[in-house]
């Protein structure tokens, strides 16, 4: 009788959110559609603007309609005392949010990877030394989000949740337009090979252990947690 | 022999800026029914979210069906009805996904039970939780806690605006839940009709501390409201056990605790007339309670 429930809190979440999911969903398939419609009939640099936006906005935005529903929300809406009446620890809840929301936005951020990369580099509109920064600028979209999960699941805030969307946002950008700038990437980026010298495998490997080092510190919190409601 | 505990609260303490709960102990039989009374702010549901595990004690333990709470919040919770007043469902769905979903986290879930309350409820399993009265969300709530079978029901301010047809529905639910003698109910409320109806004991908070805790017989035996008039206008003797007193001229009347015959004889022998001794609902015994430990608090701050 010790087992966790987890597996239906996901259920449960995925119930409650599916035809969010599933609209933002045909959203991105239109996107991709209309990215290649356009593509050959625009000039790239437009191209580029225009896919950027039409792959990422709904993946961004459907990630945090997610956390929002069943982070946010939940305590809002003081259904969380409903979940927390169940055999469930603080931990195991932090964990079932974390799964849903970084396996939700996860799939969202793999599939526009790979759309991404079939565009960008299958079909010859960025050179190949350019895959390091698209590598960064990906990534860079995916430590955001688990930021602001992270954020969210802390204090479950709906103020402090918007204040760290803005934050994350701009320093996402901001730390961007600094590493395109770093001469071991920006000698490169134009090259026709990826150069993965040690700047550029560093700040890649920085990006990665922030994503994990923010799910493990918002895992240990939770674990901690000796008041919930 | 001792009758095993349901819920053991020893000693908890729990500070917070503006309010902090003070050495509470709290002890529940198994199979008997605790209702804890207190005024708003007083800390009733502070105690029962300890009891739940979801929030820690500063300092103390608290020992639920023999685990440890928090830490051993999870298998606790497993035997563990909780119906709270701010507790809310998912507005976009149905009784019957929520049904769905505790059922399938129970594998005490009785179907049978269910069905049968959801016809004494008169609650339709297609209805949407946003389209549903508040008594109905109460309903719906205490459906989901008591199918699953749990042996201890924590329910804090069940019946709160309910209209008084169906604080009945939901009073004789919580009672029919009792029909094991292993079953235990603590709950909580300021309604003292709903507590002196169900309970087997009673506790009193004020302030964050426990100012009486006994079974509802005591209670309801060791208090008295005495009348006495004073034609002389003698000074009243000082006993312990006088709780409340107002004097209206010659006319006074004593609230006290833990009378016996003995009382209404030192009083005579005092050259008052007792006029009357009266019994007292569990409201009057309440507010007399509330009253007294308000005055203490007060001697203790030294106001």
């Amino acid at each position: 009788m010790s087992t966790s429930i987890i597996p239906q809190l996901l259920k449960k979440d995925f119930m409650l959110s599916r035809r969010m999911i599933l609209v933002f969903c045909l959203v991105s398939l239109l996107g991709v559609v209309a990215i290649a419609l356009l593509f050959g009939r625009v000039p790239d640099w437009a191209l580029i603007n225009v896919g950027f936006l039409l792959l990422m906005s709904p993946a961004a935005t459907c990630g945090i309609v997610l956390l929002m529903t069943t982070v946010v929300f939940e305590k809002e809406k003081s259904t969380q005392a409903f979940i927390m009446s169940l055999p469930v620890t603080p931990r195991h809840y932090a964990l079932s949010k974390l799964l849903i929301n970084v396996g939700v936005f996860g799939v969202f951020w793999l599939a526009i990877s790979a759309i991404a990369f079939y565009f960008a580099f299958g079909r010859g509109l960025f050179p190949s030394g350019t895959m390091p920064f698209v590598i960064m600028v990906l990534l860079g979209a995916f430590v955001a989000y688990i930021g602001i999960l992270s954020v969210s699941l802390w204090r479950q805030s709906l103020g402090l949740t918007v204040l760290s969307i803005a934050l994350f946002e701009m320093g996402t950008s901001a730390y961007l337009w600094v590493v395109a700038f770093l001469d071991p990437v920006a000698d490169f980026i134009y090259g026709p090979e990826p150069v993965w010298n040690s700047t550029a495998v560093g700040i890649v490997s920085a990006q990665v252990l922030v994503a994990v080092g923010l799910i493990a510190m918002t895992l240990l919190y939770q674990s901690r947690r000796r008041d919930f409601l | 022999m001792d009758v095993p505990l349901a819920i053991a609260c020893r000693k908890i303490n729990k500070r917070y800026p503006h309010f902090s709960l003070s050495d509470v102990d709290l002890s529940v039989e198994e199979g008997t029914v605790m209702g804890l009374v207190g005024p708003n702010g007083a800390g009733k549901s502070t105690i029962l979210r300890m009891v739940m595990g979801l929030i820690g004690p500063d300092s103390g333990s608290v020992t639920v069906l023999g685990h440890r709470m928090p830490d051993e919040q999870m298998a606790a919770k497993r035997d563990i009805g909780f119906v709270a007043e701010d507790m809310r469902l998912y507005e976009s769905q149905s009784i019957a996904f929520h049904m769905d979903f505790v059922k399938s986290i129970f594998d005490s879930w009785d179907d049978t039970y269910a069905a049968n309350l959801l016809r004494s409820f008169d609650l339709k399993k297609e209805q949407k939780v946003k389209g549903l009265s508040h008594g109905q969300r109460v309903k719906a709530t205490l459906l989901l806690a008591l199918a699953r079978r749990p042996k201890l029901l924590v329910f804090d301010e069940p019946t709160t605006g309910l209209d008084p047809a169906v604080r009945k529905e939901v009073i004789d639910e919580m009672m029919n839940a009792l029909e094991s003698e292993s079953h235990s109910i603590l709950f909580s409320s300021h309604n003292t009709l709903d507590v002196e109806q169900i309970s087997d004991y009673i506790t009193f908070i004020y302030g964050g501390r426990i100012i009486e805790s006994c079974n509802k017989e005591d209670f309801m035996d060791g208090w008295r409201r005495i009348r006495l008039s004073n034609p002389d206008g003698k000074p009243l003797p000082m006993l312990k056990n006088i709780k409340e007193m107002q004097q209206h001229g010659r006319l006074c009347s004593l609230t006290v605790d833990q009378y016996d015959e003995g009382v209404a004889e030192h009083l005579r022998q005092s050259g008052l007339k007792v006029d009357a001794v009266e019994r007292l609902t569990l409201e009057e015994i309440f507010l007399s309670n509330v009253h007294h430990a308000k005055a203490n608090l007060s001697k203790e701050a030294g106001l």
